[in-house]
């Protein structure tokens, strides 16, 4: 009887723990319909909103992979759409029609249509930040027009329209570094500060040479929550430069002898300091150091004699700048802080910040921009003089 | 869960362990009356009478058996005298020799040049040309003696019988060990016979503190069982235990060391055993030299050695012979594979099932992709593969060589490969499985715990996802560190943490580097001098540096 007592005990011990260790269950794989992206629109009635869930038809993928990936008799995907007052409302009523549960955990993309983004995102933020199965590190996207279409142009290497998607933010963000690729904990992080002014990269449709692509293309930029308008590729450099975020990239400029020559960037670092100046305006330093390699030449002129290298270091210095000032400008110009040059101000001057956070956009509007840039040529790839000399 | 039970049983049994060991020994009683009456006989301890006739009837009485031999004869031409033995167990061709032979030759004498008076002790000392002879006057001795192949030599008018050691019967060769082949390090195995056993430990240790001490255990088979230790090395105690360990050991057979060591062990109720065992006298060797102690029994080539810890079971004696840096490559190898070998078809159960969200994406979708249109759960399918697997190697074990092989294709191929075209068995399943299999093999030490720990974790990975196998190794992780071997922690040297102890345990530190002996094990910590470490000789006179002397080349 003793042991029985104790084993009880221990017994009723391991089941206590169990309470602890919150909200999970036994889910098998072929009971999961794996969300890969999502979209929101504006639904028809005023005041509902349109939800897509692009899910995995597993079937279909494993065909694909038995027969050697020839593309499958049938789509890869399958996207559901619904249309209700709330986001968890809507995605719940999906389970009317899919026969498996919506499986957040391995999302890759939101999408806001515009006509949500313009009538600001927060209400639909909530439940993306609340619920145990979403993540925060799902990227979020503006769609140029509704996010249902661009979740439906198929493409043609992946087979599921979000992951390309996906794909197509980080690799741009890497490679070129012309709009910022921002996930979900960052925007929400934008959205918390008053004065900073949010992004996202913009998805668009375009015509391709085989039907329908997407794309991305340009940045969004939101007031508040609400879209305000875009960055084209440049400014979206520009603000990449001062975020310190650019990867790589390429840097076109003209020799002295007026050939093109585009230079890849292999490290870039940028930072900005503010100050309040003495007549009470603001002053921001930015300091951008870049260092890259030749990695094209129009011309016949040999680049690699230390003259020539130091006019396009200048000739990158000047780029840069100018990009840098035409993000600044366009920021201006939207009456958004996307850099977050209030935050800074707010950290080194908390005490002046108090009588300034009202009036920023007025201080943003007039604030001095000092922009130093260090550009460095390194090598010149595999060849130092060109394959056909003059 | 499961380990937790037995454990609580484990302590009540210690608990009752003395009741318990007075009601076996009444049961034994019991059952074996015979017994009984020979243990009684045994204690009386009848001697021999100085008739040779009354002997031999009695001899002829006890051991009534056609393998049961008397030869009669006469020798210096008046005295009647007979050698007793058990055809099959002496070696007939040195007994005609050496005792037969020199006893019956002086009949051709002249009587002038017989010895004026024989004696038994006469002939022992002028007459019999055998080295192991020893003067024995008790019935019972002389009856064991005969049965474990000794002949006896009675004569009339002598109440003592020689016991002429010339044993002899066919045996198995020094083989080979199967369990445990090694690349690189002696191949010679133990065999079934005790007395080689003792003697290819004796040839590692050239040594008279080397000790054998032997005791015959099982009121029946008689099973001589020899304690092995070095004097001045193995803890006192440590033989003081096993001493009576053995002593209380009551029981009529003991036909294998295994039976030895389910008697001996300290946890009866655990799935873990705290008794290794080797079948290499080198092993063996290198144990006692830690200050361990080993026990042989007679008939079985599996040599006992104690305490054990747990960490001995992924050590190999090439982790020695070989150079230190791949020797510690594998034994962390060892340590994967044993965690691999318990925790694999848990944790693709519980990730599969419970914790997608921890898989990444492209390796979710295609475990989705295979398990797509699987009919059973992620838990019953892992389930079915490893008893599948477990009968897989039973059957693989029992059946003649030439069989097992069909066995293994058929389960491996036939069965494997349609389970998965059929679409029964997911191929991710399959894939995990066999790394499972193939990983248990690699710790040998621990394949029946790893078998019965893996199948427990399965099943609490089924219900409770990663909160089961995590509770589940806790527990094993508990028990371990409560279990002890013949006074010594189980865990150690990892706990009690032990810093010398840690240079032979994940890794393996160069020889020359591990000065101390496991700490606690033996009377004597220090094993070598601190100066071991190998150099090139050094030069009294400094040279330019970059130069090369021509002494060295």
């Amino acid at each position: 009887m003793r042991i029985c007592g104790r084993l009880l005990k221990v017994v009723v011990c391991i089941l206590l723990i169990l309470g602890f260790c919150g909200c999970w269950d036994s889910r098998e794989l072929n009971k999961l319909a794996i969300v890969m992206g999502m979209g929101i629109d504006r639904g028809d009635d005023p005041g509902t909103l349109q939800f897509t869930a692009q899910v995995i038809n597993v079937g279909e993928i494993r065909t694909a992979g038995e027969n050697g990936g020839g593309g499958g008799q049938g789509k890869g995907y399958v996207n559901f759409e619904d249309t209700g007052n709330t986001v968890f409302s809507t995605i719940r009523d999906i389970t009317n029609q899919s026969s498996r549960k919506l499986y957040f955990a391995h999302n890759q993309i939101l999408i806001f249509g515009r006509s949500v983004a313009e009538e600001g995102v927060t209400k639909y933020l909530d439940f993306f930040l609340r619920d145990p199965e979403t993540r925060l590190n799902v990227y979020i996207l503006v769609a140029q027009d509704s996010a249902r279409d661009v979740l439906n142009v198929e493409s043609n290497i992946e087979n599921i329209p979000a992951q390309n998607i996906k794909s197509m933010v980080e690799e741009e963000s890497a490679f070129t570094s012309q709009t910022i690729a921002v996930r979900l904990y960052e925007f929400k992080d934008s959205l918390l500060v008053k004065t900073k002014a949010a992004v996202a990269p913009i998805v668009e449709i375009s015509q391709g040479s085989d039907g329908n692509i997407s794309k991305i293309n340009g940045t969004a930029v939101f007031k508040g929550d609400k879209l305000v308008g875009t960055l084209n590729k440049t400014e979206g450099r520009g603000l990449l430069w001062v975020l310190g975020k650019v990867k790589s990239g390429i840097i076109e400029a003209r020799t002295p002898q007026g050939s093109l020559v585009s230079m890849e960037t292999v490290r870039a670092d940028g930072k900005f300091s503010s100050e309040i100046t003495d007549d009470g305006k603001v002053k921001v330093t930015i300091s951008i150091r870049e260092e890259g390699n030749l990695g094209e030449q129009e011309g016949p002129e040999n680049l690699s004699d230390l003259s020539e290298v130091a006019y396009l270091e200048q000739q990158k210095n000047n780029v840069i700048k100018s990009e840098v000032m035409a993000a600044i400008r366009k920021a201006q110009e939207l009456d958004a802080d996307v850099f977050g040059f209030g935050e800074s101000i707010h950290h080194k001057y908390p005490k002046e910040w108090a009588a300034m956070e009202d009036n920023w956009d007025e201080l943003f509007q007039q604030i001095e921009v000092e922009v130093k840039v260090d550009a460095k040529l390194r090598l010149t790839g595999r060849i130092s003089v060109p394959a056909v000399p003059e | 869960m499961f380990r937790y039970i037995l454990k609580k049983l484990r302590f009540y049994e210690l608990l009752k362990q003395d009741e318990k060991q007075q009601t076996e020994a009444e049961q034994t009683s019991k059952t074996s009356k015979t017994s009984q009456t020979a243990q009684t006989a045994q204690t009386a301890q009848p001697p021999l009478s100085k008739s040779l006739e009354e002997n031999l009837k009695a001899l002829q009485d006890v051991a009534e058996s056609n393998d049961f031999v008397i030869r009669r004869f006469v020798f210096g031409k008046r005295i009647h005298a007979a050698i007793v033995y058990i055809d099959g167990l002496i070696d007939k061709e040195l007994v005609n020799e050496n005792v037969l032979k020199p006893l019956m030759r002086i009949n051709l004498l002249d009587n002038s040049e017989l010895p004026p008076s024989i004696d038994i002790d006469y002939v022992k000392d002028a007459m019999l040309f055998v080295g192991d002879i020893e003067a024995q006057s008790a019935f019972d001795e002389v009856i064991g003696k005969i049965l474990s192949g000794d002949t006896a030599f009675l004569m009339d008018g002598s109440d003592k019988a020689m016991l002429i050691s010339l044993k002899g019967w066919k045996m198995r060769g020094i083989d080979e060990p199967q369990t445990e082949s090694v690349v690189r390090g002696p191949r010679e195995g133990f065999t079934e016979t005790l007395r080689i056993n003792t003697s290819m430990i004796r040839r590692k240790i050239k040594n008279t503190d080397l000790k054998f001490e032997t005791v015959k255990i099982g009121q029946r088979t008689k099973t001589d069982v020899c304690i092995v230790y070095i004097k001045g090395l193995a803890k006192s105690e440590l033989i003081e235990e096993i001493r009576q360990r053995l002593g209380r050991i009551k029981t009529d057979a003991i036909l294998e060391s295994g039976y030895i060591e389910q008697y001996i062990e300290d946890a009866p109720f655990s799935i873990f055993s705290t008794v290794a065992n080797s079948e290499k006298p080198d092993k063996v060797a290198a144990k006692l030299l830690e200050g361990r102690a080993a026990i042989l029994v007679d008939g079985s080539p599996f040599v006992l050695t104690v305490p054990m810890v747990f960490l001995e079971s992924f050590q190999s004696a090439e982790d020695y012979y070989s150079r230190p840096f791949f020797s510690s490559e594998i034994r962390i190898l060892r340590f994967v594979a044993f965690f691999i070998s318990i925790l694999a078809p848990a944790l693709y159960v519980a990730m599969s099932a419970f914790h997608q969200e921890l898989i990444p994406t492209p390796l979710l979708l295609s475990m989705a992709s295979a398990h797509e249109g699987i009919p059973f759960p992620a838990v019953a399918e892992a389930a079915i593969m490893l008893y599948f697997l477990e009968i897989l190697r039973e059957a693989g074990v029992r059946l003649p060589r030439p069989i097992g092989q069909a066995v293994s294709i058929v389960g491996a191929l036939v069965i494997g490969q349609a389970a998965v075209s059929a679409g029964l068995i997911g191929a991710p399943m399959v894939i995990v499985i066999a790394i499972t299999a193939v990983s248990s093999f690699t710790v040998p030490a621990q394949t029946d715990s790893e078998s019965i720990i893996r199948i427990a974790l399965l099943i609490l990975a089924g219900f409770l996802g990663g909160f089961g196998i995590a509770i589940g190794l806790l527990v094993v992780l508990i028990h371990l560190a409560s279990l002890r071997s013949f006074g010594t922690p189980y865990l150690m040297p990892l706990a009690p943490f032990s810093r010398s102890g840690m240079k032979d345990a994940f890794t393996r530190a160069p020889l020359w580097d591990m000065i101390r002996r496991p700490r606690g094990m033996a009377q004597d910590d220090i094993r070598q001098d601190r100066s071991s470490k190998p150099s090139p000789p050094k030069d009294d006179e400094e040279k330019p540096k970059g130069t090369v002397s021509e002494g060295s080349l």
